[in-house]
């Protein structure tokens, strides 16, 4: 019988509070919710390894300053490659302004300066930032005394990594999300077999359900294997 | 219409990839006008209008036309639908009733922590606001960021408008007096942006090292400031150092910064620290233990901009967890912030760790050597390679030699059940642990 081609379709996945599996970061999310709402911190620095979820988060902080009717941006510094500083200019009257990577902007003393007036404009304004890096705000590399203080003057909040445990809960949530089933032994056998970087097993997720479809099949581990092993031999 | 623009968010938001509508769809804020069958949409600046423009304007258009059949044109430009922050072109009316002079309430003399190292410019700051123009005038406080230079300068203005409610302050970084300036030039206002900033009673400008090397500011300042001084109307500055010690500030300038009275901020000493800790723990309605505020004092010498971050940091903690703040669970809370500096913890950097803390050769962990003096440092190397990074037992196995990713799986197991057993084993773990992540 002739397999059945899936819909081709791109994956989106809502970066929402709601989409994003906890595990053991609840409370990153309720101080997160608070500052944009207003009733927490006015500025949240967000750190982590890379592919724990911080983009998600800054975006989902958008998302619901969207929904309270507050102006909002996001800007991922690290795509494609860090922009002139004007991209500052009049961001000030934003209540919420996130910025991801901030890390990036070390050592450019332009960017440093024009982040150092755009974090106090903003501040004095009484509005909320929320910024991200891959290291804690005492590691930046921040040349400019008077930002590097104002940066480690907020709420610095680390991401945790996910328990393998964890890691299953997340890969069983996803897939719930996308529309399939995935059974903790599954989850298991991606776990060992399979690089655990949650951005990695989202994205494996989004093959398995295309293959899934396509070939009609749950995704038990012996059909997990074909497709992995395919996958292996298509790279 | 504005009903029609969240229509057309919602699909816009299904078409376009979610971190290009955060970052470009989102910021557009809409103004309906009804009248004319128009939405007018407004980016924040010129950076995401010209962005806009050439890779989503189209695709906008073609979703408003959908779901107005056509009856609705699109305008983009760049504002906002708050109303325009003030222009030195207002009129002084206005901005009296409006525009609460950037002054924050928060900011007083009495949650201001004294020290020996502040004492000499909380004086001074106290003087200034009593008698305005005629103590110290300027009164330059400078000393290193996050000292507390800016709460002094806030608390003076607080203060006179305590006295004189009436009273014309102003407070800003020295970099919005550049940009009102150069806006003014731009807008052909110069003459209002002269009268207004000459017009003060009280001028308070932050961080004025950042005017070196921007001639044409330092000239209208030099003007400002003479004027001011001239009208006995009082000029308060902070800087991070010594003004004669900024390269790139007229001479002219440094010299009349050091008419008034200069004071220097110093870096709290224990105690002090301790104190602030205290007062702005109070402050935010939480008990903290003295010996907590002494181990925070301890660990963080730096400036009050980090003690407070780290304030913050434990009493977020403490009221998520709904734990009670001792010095056990500040050292928890702040585990990561006083880390000196956070390790990237790779597959490499374990080998190198386990080989330096066994003193093996880095190569034997990937060698086929079956020593137990080999093996064991091997397995815990696979361990912990498991429980710091994300690779899978494949990958791991792989940089180990090309080891099948069973062999891993068994190591992971025998160290587990070897940490139990031996108290050797689970010390060397803890140890090699404890240096990996801290």
């Amino acid at each position: 019988m002739a397999q059945q081609l899936p819909l081709q379709f791109e994956f989106r996945a809502n970066q929402t509070f709601a989409d994003f599996y906890s595990g053991s970061n609840q409370e990153i999310i309720d101080h997160l919710q608070h500052c944009v709402t207003g009733s927490g911190e006015a500025f949240i620095f967000v750190w982590g390894m890379p592919g724990q979820g911080k983009s998600h988060l800054l975006q989902a902080c958008c998302h619901h300053a969207q929904k309270q009717e507050l102006r909002s941006f996001y800007f991922d510094l690290a795509s494609p490659s860090l922009p002139d500083p004007s991209l500052l200019s009049g961001l000030d009257e934003c209540e919420v302004v996130c910025l991801d990577n901030i890390e990036l902007i070390s050592g450019n003393a332009a960017w440093e300066l024009a982040f150092f007036n755009f974090f106090n404009q903003h501040r004095d304004q009484g509005h909320k930032l929320i910024v991200s890096a891959s290291c804690s705000p005492g590691s930046l590399a921040i040349q400019l005394p008077d930002l590097k203080t104002r940066l480690n003057w907020g709420l610095a909040l680390k991401l945790k990594m996910l328990s393998d445990d964890d890691r299953i809960a997340a890969l069983i949530f996803k897939a719930d999300q996308l529309g399939f089933e995935i059974a903790p032994q599954t989850g298991r056998f991606l776990l060992s077999h399979y690089h655990r970087n949650p951005q990695s097993l989202w994205t494996l997720l989004e093959k398995l359900n295309l293959a899934s479809l396509a070939a009609k099949r749950k995704l038990t581990v012996p059909f997990l294997k074909t497709i992995l092993e395919q996958d292996t031999h298509d790279a | 219409m504005s009903s029609i623009w969240d229509t057309c968010l919602t699909k816009l938001e299904n078409d376009i990839a979610s971190t290009e509508f955060s970052t470009w769809i989102r910021p557009l804020q809409a103004l309906e006008n009804k009248s004319e069958e128009k939405i007018k949409l407004l980016a924040p600046n010129r950076f995401v209008l010209d962005w806009v423009k050439e890779h989503y304007l189209a695709k906008i258009e073609a979703t408003v036309h959908e779901f107005s059949n056509g009856q609705i044109t699109l305008d983009l430009e760049i504002g906002s639908k708050k109303p325009a922050p003030l222009t030195v072109s207002s009129t002084k009316a206005t901005e009296k009733k409006s525009n609460p002079n950037f002054l924050n309430r928060a900011f007083t003399f009495d949650n201001f922590v004294e020290g020996k190292s502040n004492q000499l410019a909380k004086a001074a700051s106290i003087q200034v606001s009593e008698n305005i123009g005629k103590a110290y005038n300027p009164l330059l406080i400078y000393g290193s960021s996050g000292l507390g230079k800016t709460h002094l300068m806030h608390a003076i203005g607080n203060a006179v408008l305590q006295r004189k409610p009436s009273a014309t302050i102003v407070y800003l970084h020295s970099e919005k007096f550049v940009q009102d300036m150069v806006k003014a030039l731009q807008q052909n206002s110069i003459n209002s942006f002269k009268d207004y900033y000459r017009g003060v009673d009280v001028l308070l400008i932050d961080d004025i090292q950042f005017f070196a090397g921007k001639e044409r500011s330092q000239e209208e300042f030099f003007h400002t400031f003479n004027t001011l001084l001239e009208k006995k109307h009082q000029v308060v500055l902070t800087c991070d150092k010594y003004p004669k010690e900024i390269v790139g500030l007229e001479d002219r300038l440094k010299s009349r910064f050091g008419w008034g009275l200069p004071v220097s901020i110093e870096p709290p000493d224990m105690e002090t620290r301790a104190a602030i800790l205290m007062k702005k723990a109070e402050l935010a309605h939480i008990e903290l233990p003295q010996e907590v505020a002494f181990f925070i004092a301890r660990r963080i010498p730096s400036n009050v901009r980090d003690l407070e971050g780290a304030l913050r940091r434990v009493i977020a903690n403490a009221q998520f967890t709904g734990r009670e703040i001792t010095t056990e669970f500040t050292k928890e809370a702040l585990h990561d912030l006083l880390s000196l500096q956070d390790k990237l913890v790779n597959i490499d950097n374990i080998q190198k760790t386990v080989a330096e803390y066994f003193k093996i050769r880095i190569a034997d962990l990937s060698s086929k050597n079956r020593r137990q003096s080999i093996t064991r440092p091997r397995q815990m190397a696979m361990c912990l390679a498991r429980e710091l990074t994300s690779h899978s037992f494949p990958e791991i196995g792989d940089a180990f030699g090309g080891r099948d990713h069973t062999t891993v799986m068994n190591a992971c197991k025998r160290i587990t059940e070897l940490k139990e057993a031996d108290f050797k084993v689970a010390e060397d773990y803890s140890n090699l642990l404890r240096t990996l992540s801290h």
